[in-house]
C-alpha cells in the first residue's frame, strides 16, 4: 500500500501527513524561553501551547517537541542558535526520525486501542503524551474529540501501520 | 500488569509504559578508587532482595523518560508510593498505614 | 435414529435445521444448538474417550466444566482446533468434528484394554514407571504410551484465522449474565457508570436460561430476561458482550477476556477475526459467575448417558432436549429432584429418585409422587452397567451406616447431583482468600485483594430471588465506588427453587472398593481410590495428592474435581477439609487458544521488524536478509547461480578492489548536547575525549560498571558542546538508557541531554581504494584528500546536495566514509552513489561481507566476540583506556582481584592448521582432544569466516590466558573429529600496518 494512501475502514481512516520540522528541545528552566522560540513552553507533561502553526509539546520535565512547517524552518533555526548562545540547551532535528498519522473517524478510540493500554477517551482535546502501541513506543496527540495525530520512528512505521489495517479490517468485519 | 503513578507526569499509568530498574537509593560512590574490593563488591552486586518492602527505581521510558523511585511490597505486588528521583526514603509505617 | 428433541421447547429454532458431521456421519440438529445438545438430541450420548482407561464418556456438563465431550473441529484448510468443548460450541453450518482419543473409532476403541489394566495405572503411574529403563524413554513412553494417553491431535497446519486484541477501561466490569449479573448491571447501569457484562454462553441469561418457570417482577423469566436485556441495550453506558470468557484476573482489576467471534458463524464475515483478547481494566469488578455443580462419586458414575442433574435441566430448556425417556435420579441436592420434575412434565418417565440423605423435604416428595415417580431416600448407588450406554442403576439400603442390599434398576439415563460448589476461580486468582463455611461444607470468597464484589450463587446464595437481590446490591456497590450515585433496584420474585443439600465423600459401597472405578476428575481418569491410594503413599498436601494423581490438571482445571477430591483427600488424612485446604486456581480459567494470546502477532507482525529506509531497494535488488535486533538487514546481495559463499566473497573482493557500498544505517546515534557533553562523555566511556578537536572522531569503549564491555562505536564531535555517538545496532536502546540513567541519578547537576538520531538519518557507507573519488564530485564543499580530510575526520556538509553529516571512518581497514543524510534522502543518495559507482565496478555488500571485512582486521563485533563477561584488557582494548582520567564508568571494576587474576579469557586468534577447514562459530575449544569426558574446555570460537584476501579461514575465539599460548595449537572437537588450530595473539589478520586505511 502507499503510504499516502489513507486506509478507509468502518469508522476511522488513517493518512500520512506531509513531514514537518520537528526539534527536540531540552532545557532545565523554561522561563522565558517561550518568547524566543515564538511558540510558549507548557510546564506540565502532556499539554501543549501553540502560537500559529507553531506548537511544543511538553514531552517531560525538561522536553519539549517544538513542531513548524518547513516553511518556517529556517526561522525557527535561527531563533534556537540565537537562544542556545544566551542559554544552557539542547535543540536536535529530528524532523526525518518520524512520521505521523492523522487518524481520525468516530471508532477512532476503539482503533486505538487495539495497541495502546492509555485510556484514551481521558485525554483532553488540545494535549498528546508519550506513550506506547503494540510495543512500539509512539507521541499521541489529540486535535479534536473524533482525530489524533500519531506519531512514531520511521523503522516502526511498517509494523504499527500493520496492526493498525488489521485493527481497521476488524473494524470494518462488523465484529 | 500494574498501574504505576508516575511522579513527574503525575498520572497513574499502564505498566508497559514503564521499566523496572533495580533497587534504589544506591548511590554511586564519589570517588570510587577510594573504596575497598569488598566495598565496591558490595555497591556492584549486593541488594537487600526483600520479601516486603522493597524500595526501587523504574523509568516511565515509554512516557516522559524519568527515572524515579518506588515503594513496592513484593508479596501482594502493590505499590504504597512513587516519588522523585533524588527525594529521601519515605516512611514505610506511614504508607502501609501503621502509623499511629 | 430415535429423536430427543422436543417440539415447541427450548431457545433453539426449531424451524431452522442445521446440518453437521461428526466422524463423517451426518446429523441435523436446530440454530441454536451446541453441538453436545444437537447430538443428544439425536440420541447419542457417547462423545468421548477416557484420557487414560480409555473408556467410554458420555456428555457430563452443559458448560465450560465438561471433561469428556472434546472434539476436534474443523473449518476448512488450517481451521482446525483439538479438545474443543461440545457444550460451548454452537452449531454452524457443515460444522465438521471428530471424536477423539480413539482406534479405531469411538464405539470400538483399542486402548480401552487400558480399562482392565487398571490397576497398572494407578495414582503416581507415571512417577512410578517411567523411572526405569532409561532407553524405554525414546523408544516406548514417548512414542506409545505418550501416544495412547492423550487428548486431541495438534494442528498441523497454518492457521488460517487471525486474532485481536483490544485494551479497554470501565467503571464496572460484570462477570456472568446470570440473575446476579444482570441485576448488578441494572443497578450500576441505570447509576450512569460504564459497565461492561460478560458472559462465556452464546446467550445471556445464565440459570434464567434453565429456569423458565420462575417469575419475576410478575412476568415469567424469559419475558423478564428480554425485558432487562432490551433496557440494558439501551444504556449507551452498558456494554453486553456473550460469548466472552473471563479467562484471568490480574493485578488491580485487570481481567482478560477472550471474546470468540466466528466460531459460531456459518460464514464469517470478510476480515473479522476469530477471537479477541480484551485486556479490561475495571475501577470496580463484580463477580457473578454463580456455582458449579459437584458430581457424585460411585463405581461407574462416568459411563455415558451419566450426567449432571443441573445440566440435563439445561438441556431440557435451553435446547429443547431430553437426555432420556427413562432417567434415575441419584442425588445430594434438592436441585435434581426439580431437574426430575421438569423432565417428567416434558414427557420423560424418571425412572426413580434416589437421595443419599435420609430424609427431604416432604414437598419434594409429595410432587414426585404426584407425577408418579417412585422415591428413595437415604439410599447409596454403587454401580451402573451397560456398555456404550447405561442402562442401569444399583441402589442400596443404608443399614448402619453401611451398604446393605442392593437393587438395580432399569434406566436409559442418569442425573446425579453431588451439590454445589461456588465458582471460585477468578476471585482466587487474585490471590483473595478462601474460606470454608461449615454450614455449606464448601470454601466462600473471604477476604479481598482487588476492589470486587462477588455476587450471588458465587458466594453460596441459592435461588433466583436471592441472586437477583444481592446482584443488585453488588452493582450498586461497585458503581458508587466507581464515583456514581446508585441505588439497587428490588426485585419480586415468586415459584423460586430455593432449596439446600450435602457435600459428601465417596458413595458407601457393599463392593470391594479398591475395585470400584468411582471418577473425581472424569478429564484425568482419576478415581476415589487413587486419592486415598496417594495418602497411604505418604502425599499429605493437598498439592502433593494434586500433582501425583493429576487431580484436577486436566484442562477443565478441575471444576468439577476439585471439592470432590478435597473430601476424599481430607477423609484419608483424618483432618477438616479446611484442615486440607484447595489448590491453587491459576489462569486461564478455561483452556484459551494460542491465538487469542498472540493477537494481531502472526505472520508478518509476528514481531516488530524495523526497516531502513534503504530497505526497499536491497528488496529490489534481491538481497538476502537476516535480522539483527529488531531490524532486518540485508546480508548479502547474490547474483543469479551464487551461493552464500560465492557472493560473500565477491562482495569482500569487490569492496577491497574498488568499492563497495553498504548500508549502515541502523547504527545506534545519540546527540550529546550541552555546555557539560565533554565532561559527560569523559564519565561514561573509556577514552578521554577533552582533547578531541571538533571535526575529529574517535573509537568509544563503554563498560558497565562491572567493568566488562558493553557497547563500543565512533564518535564524532560536531561542536565544543555536541557529539554525535553511534552505537552498535542492537545496543542503541540500552545504551541511551544507561547514559540517561548516569545522567538523571547520579549526575543530575550535568548541563547535558541525550536525544535518539539513530532514525533521523540514513547512513550509507563507501568502503574500497576508490571510494574517494567516487564521492568527491558529489562533495563539492569539502577536500576530501587525506591530508585535509584524514582518516577519522567529521564535517556537517552537503552530498549530492543534501544535508549531511560525512565521517572518514572505516569498519573494513580500507579507505571509507560513512555518510549520514536525513531519513527521507537515504535511498535517494544510495541510488546516486550506486548510479555513479558503476564506472568503479561498485559492489553492494551486506553484513556477512561487513562482518568478514571487519574480521580480516581484527575489529571485534560487541555481542559477538564479547559476552558480557569480556573487559577490554580480555579484548585487547586497553589501548583505549584513558590512563590518565580519574574515574569512568566501570573503571574500579578493572582492579578487582578477578578482573587481574590469571586464568581470564582472552580474544585471540585461531588459524586451521587446514587453512580450508571454517571452524563453527561457538565451537568449544580443548587443549587435548583425547582426554576423558567431560573435557576441559578452554574456551570458545567467536568469530570465524572464510577470507577471500588470505585465501584461508581466520577464526576469533576466547581462550582462557590465550596471548600466553601464542603458536600453540588447540583443539576443537566436532561431531566428525577435532580439527587442530593455531593460537596467535594478535586478531589483525591484514594489513597490520593500516596502509590502506590512511590512504
Amino acid at each position: 500500500m502507499n503510504a499516502m494512501t489513507p486506509t478507509i475502514a468502518a469508522g476511522a481512516t488513517v493518512t500520512e501527513l506531509a513531514p514537518t520540522t520537528r526539534i527536540v528541545l531540552r532545557l532545565a528552566d523554561p522561563g522565558g524561553v517561550g518568547i524566543a522560540l515564538g511558540v510558549p513552553l507548557s510546564e506540565r507533561i502532556g499539554s501543549r501551547a501553540t502560537n500559529g502553526a507553531r506548537s511544543a509539546l511538553c514531552l517531560g520535565p525538561d522536553e519539549w517537541l517544538i513542531e513548524a512547517p518547513e516553511t518556517e524552518a529556517a526561522t525557527l533555526g535561527a531563533m534556537i542558535a540565537d537562544l542556545a548562545a544566551r542559554t544552557a540547551i539542547s535543540a536536535v532535528e529530528v524532523s526525518d526520525r518520524e512520521i505521523t498519522w492523522r487518524i481520525e473517524g468516530p471508532a477512532v478510540l476503539e482503533l486505538l486501542a487495539a495497541g495502546c493500554p492509555r485510556n484514551l477517551a481521558g485525554m483532553p482535546v488540545g494535549e498528546g503524551a508519550r506513550t506506547i502501541f503494540d510495543s512500539v513506543q509512539i507521541v499521541l496527540t489529540r486535535e479534536a474529540e473524533d482525530r489524533f495525530h500519531l506519531t512514531v520512528w520511521r523503522s516502526f512505521a511498517p509494523h504499527v501501520r500493520a496492526i493498525l489495517d488489521l485493527a481497521l479490517r476488524e473494524l470494518a468485519s462488523g465484529l | 500488569m500494574l498501574l504505576i503513578h508516575c511522579p513527574y507526569c503525575d498520572e497513574t499509568l499502564p505498566e508497559l509504559e514503564f521499566a523496572y530498574a533495580g533497587e534504589a537509593h544506591i548511590a554511586r560512590p564519589a570517588d570510587p578508587s577510594k573504596l575497598s574490593d569488598e566495598e565496591w563488591r558490595d555497591f556492584l552486586f549486593i541488594r537487600t532482595n526483600p520479601k516486603g518492602v522493597h524500595f526501587e527505581r523504574w523509568r516511565h521510558i515509554n512516557g516522559c523518560g524519568r527515572f524515579f523511585n518506588a515503594v513496592r511490597e513484593t508479596v501482594g505486588d502493590k505499590f504504597l508510593s512513587t516519588y522523585e528521583a533524588g527525594e529521601p526514603r519515605p516512611d514505610v509505617a506511614t504508607l502501609t498505614g501503621e502509623a499511629k | 435414529m430415535t429423536s430427543y428433541r422436543l417440539p415447541n421447547r427450548g431457545r433453539v429454532d426449531h424451524a431452522r435445521p442445521v446440518k453437521f458431521t461428526v466422524d463423517g456421519k451426518s446429523y441435523q440438529g436446530l440454530a441454536g444448538d451446541t453441538l453436545a445438545s444437537a447430538l443428544l438430541a439425536n440420541g447419542v450420548h457417547l462423545m468421548g474417550r477416557s484420557f487414560k482407561y480409555h473408556r467410554p464418556r458420555g456428555v457430563v456438563s452443559a458448560g465450560s466444566d465438561e471433561p469428556n465431550a472434546l472434539f476436534g473441529t474443523r473449518r476448512g484448510p488450517g481451521r482446525f482446533e483439538p479438545n474443543t468443548r461440545a457444550t460451548l460450541q454452537e452449531l454452524r453450518a457443515g460444522l465438521e468434528a471428530t471424536s477423539q482419543n480413539r482406534w479405531p473409532s469411538l464405539a470400538f476403541d483399542m486402548g480401552a484394554i487400558n480399562d482392565n489394566l487398571g490397576s497398572l495405572f494407578s495414582a503416581g503411574f507415571y512417577y512410578k514407571t517411567f523411572m526405569w529403563p532409561r532407553a524405554f524413554w525414546d523408544r516406548v513412553y514417548e512414542p506409545v504410551i505418550r501416544n495412547a494417553a492423550g487428548l486431541g491431535v495438534s494442528p498441523t497446519e497454518h492457521d488460517a484465522d487471525t486474532y485481536a486484541s483490544r485494551f479497554a477501561h470501565t467503571d464496572v466490569l460484570i462477570v456472568g449474565s446470570g440473575p446476579a449479573g444482570l441485576a448488578a448491571a441494572l443497578a450500576a447501569g441505570r447509576a450512569g457508570a460504564s459497565v461492561m457484562l460478560v458472559d462465556e454462553n452464546a446467550e445471556p441469561g445464565g440459570t434464567l436460561l434453565s429456569e423458565p418457570s420462575v417469575v419475576i417482577d410478575g412476568k415469567p423469566a424469559w419475558d423478564w430476561l428480554a425485558q432487562a436485556l432490551a433496557e440494558l441495550a439501551g444504556l449507551p453506558n452498558v456494554t453486553v458482550m456473550t460469548r466472552t470468557t473471563a479467562i484471568g484476573y490480574y493485578h488491580q482489576n485487570l481481567v482478560g477476556l477472550c471474546q470468540r467471534l466466528t466460531d459460531h458463524l456459518d460464514t464469517p464475515p470478510e476480515g473479522a477475526p476469530r477471537e479477541r483478547m480484551w485486556k479490561v481494566r475495571a475501577k470496580e469488578v463484580v463477580l457473578a459467575q454463580g456455582a458449579l455443580e459437584k458430581p457424585l462419586v460411585f463405581d461407574g458414575n462416568d459411563r455415558p448417558g451419566v450426567i449432571l442433574a443441573g445440566a440435563a435441566q439445561t438441556y431440557l430448556h435451553r435446547y429443547g432436549v431430553k437426555v432420556g425417556d427413562r432417567p434415575a435420579i441419584v442425588t445430594a441436592h434438592d436441585s435434581a429432584w426439580y431437574a426430575a420434575f421438569d423432565l417428567a412434565e416434558a414427557g420423560a418417565k424418571p425412572a426413580v429418585i434416589v437421595d443419599v440423605r435420609a430424609s427431604v423435604d416432604p414437598a419434594l416428595t409429595d410432587r414426585a409422587r404426584a407425577l408418579g415417580i417412585e422415591t428413595l431416600t437415604g439410599r447409596t448407588v454403587t454401580g451402573t452397567s451397560g456398555r456404550l450406554r447405561v442402562k442401569s442403576l444399583r441402589v442400596n439400603r443404608m443399614e448402619n451406616g453401611k451398604a446393605g442390599a442392593p437393587r438395580d434398576v432399569a434406566c436409559d439415563a442418569v442425573l446425579m447431583c453431588g451439590g454445589w460448589t461456588p465458582c471460585l476461580h477468578l476471585f482466587s486468582h487474585t490471590q483473595g482468600k478462601l474460606a470454608w463455611n461449615e454450614a455449606a461444607q464448601c470454601y466462600l470468597p473471604g477476604t479481598k485483594t482487588e476492589a470486587v464484589q462477588i455476587a450471588g450463587a458465587g458466594r453460596g446464595l441459592w435461588g433466583i430471588a436471592a441472586a437477583l437481590e444481592d446482584g443488585a446490591k453488588a452493582g450498586a456497590l461497585a458503581a458508587k465506588d466507581a464515583g456514581s450515585e446508585a441505588e439497587a433496584p428490588a426485585f419480586t420474585v415468586s415459584a423460586d427453587r430455593i432449596g439446600s443439600g450435602v457435600t459428601l465423600r465417596e458413595l458407601p459401597t457393599d463392593r470391594d472398593p479398591g475395585k470400584a472405578k468411582a471418577f473425581i476428575d472424569f478429564q484425568n481418569d482419576v478415581t476415589a481410590k487413587d486419592i486415598r491410594l496417594a495418602v497411604r503413599e505418604g502425599m499429605r498436601s493437598i498439592e502433593h495428592v494434586k500433582r501425583y494423581t493429576t487431580n484436577g490438571m486436566a484442562t477443565d482445571q478441575g471444576k468439577m474435581s476439585n471439592v470432590n477430591g478435597l473430601m476424599i483427600a481430607a477423609d484419608a488424612l483424618g483432618k477438616a477439609p479446611p484442615q486440607v485446604g484447595l489448590t491453587t486456581f491459576r489462569p486461564p480459567y478455561s483452556p484459551t487458544t494460542f491465538g487469542a494470546f498472540a493477537g494481531y502477532h502472526k505472520d508478518a507482525t509476528f514481531e516488530v521488524t524495523r526497516k531502513t529506509p534503504i530497505d526497499p531497494w536491497a528488496e529490489a535488488n534481491g538481497a538476502v536478509f537476516e535480522p539483527v535486533a529488531l531490524w532486518r538487514r540485508a546480508w548479502y546481495f547474490p547474483k543469479p547461480g551464487e551461493d552464500m559463499h560465492a557472493a560473500v566473497s565477491r562482495e569482500c573482493r569487490g569492496a577491497r578492489a574498488s568499492v563497495g557500498i553498504f548500508d549502515a544505517s541502523t547504527l545506534g546515534k545519540i546527540e550529546v548536547v550541552g555546555p557539560d557533553a565533554v565532561t559527560f562523555m569523559e564519565r561514561m566511556y573509556t577514552n578521554p575525549w577533552a582533547k578531541l578537536g571538533v571535526g575529529r572522531c574517535r573509537y568509544g569503549l563503554l563498560l558497565g560498571e562491572d567493568g566488562f564491555i558493553r557497547d563500543d562505536g565512533v564518535i564524532g564531535r560536531l561542536a565544543e558542546d555536541r557529539f554525535h555517538v553511534t552505537t552498535t545496532t542492537g545496543g542503541a536502546a540500552r545504551v541511551l538508557n544507561m547514559m540517561e540513567d548516569y545522567l538523571q541519578t547520579e549526575w543530575p547537576d550535568l548541563q547535558v541531554w541525550l536525544t535518539s538520531t539513530t532514525e533521523q538519518w540514513a547512513t550509507i557507507a563507501l568502503q574500497g581504494p576508490n571510494a574517494r573519488l567516487l564521492l568527491a564530485p558529489f562533495v563539492p564543499d569539502v577536500d576530501l584528500s587525506a591530508e585535509a580530510f584524514p582518516h577519522m575526520a567529521v564535517i556537517e556538509t552537503t552530498v549530492a546536495g543534501f544535508p549531511a553529516r560525512l565521517f572518514r571512518v572505516s569498519f573494513t581497514g580500507e579507505l571509507g566514509f560513512e555518510i549520514n543524510v536525513p531519513a527521507r534522502h537515504g535511498r535517494a543518495l544510495w541510488e546516486t552513489l550506486f548510479e555513479a559507482g558503476k564506472a568503479y565496478d561498485i559492489t553492494p555488500y551486506g553484513t556477512e561481507a561487513m562482518h568478514v571485512m571487519r574480521a580480516e582486521k581484527g575489529y571485534i563485533i560487541v555481542g559477538q566476540d564479547t559476552d558480557g563477561t569480556l573487559t577490554p584488557d580480555d579484548a585487547n582494548l586497553n589501548w583505549a583506556i584513558g590512563k590518565a582520567k580519574p574515574d569512568f564508568v566501570g573503571k574500579r571494576s578493572l582492579t578487582r582481584p578477578d578482573m587481574v587474576a590469571k586464568g581470564r579469557k582472552q580474544l585471540v586468534g585461531l588459524l586451521t592448521d587446514d587453512p580450508k577447514v571454517v571452524l563453527e562459530e561457538g565451537a568449544q575449544i580443548v587443549a587435548d582432544p583425547s582426554q576423558p569426558r567431560p573435557m576441559t574446555m578452554l574456551g570458545h570460537v567467536t568469530s570465524s569466516y572464510w577470507s577471500d584476501a588470505l585465501g584461508r579461514s581466520i577464526a576469533m575465539a576466547v581462550v582462557v590466558d590465550g596471548r600466553d599460548r601464542d603458536g600453540e595449537t588447540l583443539h576443537v572437537p566436532m561431531p566428525d573429529g577435532s580439527i587442530p588450530a593455531k593460537v596467535v595473539k594478535g586478531t589483525v589478520f591484514l594489513d597490520p600496518e593500516n596502509s590502506r586505511l590512511s590512504a
